[in-house]
């Protein structure tokens, strides 16, 4: 004895569901990019609080701490969104000084994510000064939230048309 | 103190603070942290700042800092020390920890790799 059902439908159905994936990665897509704007905002902030001596010559001839210049520069920088990458199962970017191009800095033209780097991790004869990664952290369950009530407020999207 | 020891006495550390961070030079550095020793190698092993925090019973019950170690090194290769720390980390971080940047300063000719790693505070 067996049981036999019939579900009418269902050309409708996967037609439907044909189109998850593509409503998927855009209202992922738009949720991360929430998450990012609150991570972006932090890093806005941090180069807000980056410690600044004037120029000064140091042992050996060097520099020892940011100048205010540079924190300057950081200031009016780009603090972007990358361009992001969608590989089918997982949307991804990343947020920081990568599209900000180059700043006139002591007659050299220097790139500023490597200003960004050289004050975030520090040289042998500057101190460091992490303000990224603080940023990155302390944004990190702000960003999350962000991203899971993004993607709540567009549950709709994800319904199968009828 | 040797790169153990320093991790162990940041680990002990009962109140890094996130203002003045905990710094322990490694026996390679023979001078403060901003004047570059004459050395082929060396680095300093800092906490950074806190990372994280589990609260409960309107506290903080476990608090995660994260913090750095940095090496200079003439030695492309680091002269050993590179090995020496990626062994430590995994020993006393378990996997919370990372390689977040290695450079190279054309002004002194070091070589500079930069770890990350959280510990509970």
């Amino acid at each position: 004895m067996g049981m036999s059902f019939t579900v009418s439908g269902m050309d409708e159905l996967l037609r439907g569901m044909d189109k998850i994936p593509e409503k998927a990665a855009k209202v992922a897509a738009e949720a991360l990019y929430e998450g990012a704007g609150v991570v972006a905002d932090e890093v806005g902030r941090a180069v807000q609080g980056i410690a600044t001596k004037p120029f000064v010559k140091a042992k050996g001839g060097f520099k020892r701490m940011a100048s205010p210049e540079e924190k300057a520069i950081l200031m009016q920088a780009r603090k972007g969104i990358a361009k992001f990458r969608n590989n089918g199962t997982e949307v991804n970017t990343s947020v920081g000084f990568q599209n900000s191009g180059y700043a006139d800095l002591d007659g050299e033209r220097v790139p500023i994510p490597l200003i960004a780097n050289a004050i975030n991790s520090g040289t042998s004869f500057r101190q460091k000064q992490p303000f990224m990664r603080k940023a990155f952290a302390q944004s990190k369950n702000k960003a999350t939230a962000a991203i899971e009530n993004g993607i709540r407020s567009r549950e709709d999207e994800l319904k199968i048309d009828d | 103190m040797s790169l153990v020891t320093a991790l162990k006495a940041l680990e002990q550390e009962e109140d890094p603070g996130t203002t003045d961070p905990v710094m322990v030079t490694l026996p390679m550095a023979e001078d403060e942290w901003y004047t570059r020793p004459e050395a082929v190698s060396y680095g300093t092993v800092r906490l950074d700042f806190e990372a994280d925090a589990l609260r409960g019973d309107d506290d903080k019950q476990i608090t995660a800092y994260e913090g750095s170690v940095d090496l200079w090194s003439l030695a492309r290769n680091g002269a050993g020390w590179v090995e020496l720390i990626v062994a430590t980390l995994r020993a006393h971080c378990g996997g919370s920890w990372s390689l977040n940047a290695h450079m190279y300063e054309r002004e002194t000719g070091l070589f500079h790799w930069e770890w990350t790693f959280q510990v509970e505070g």
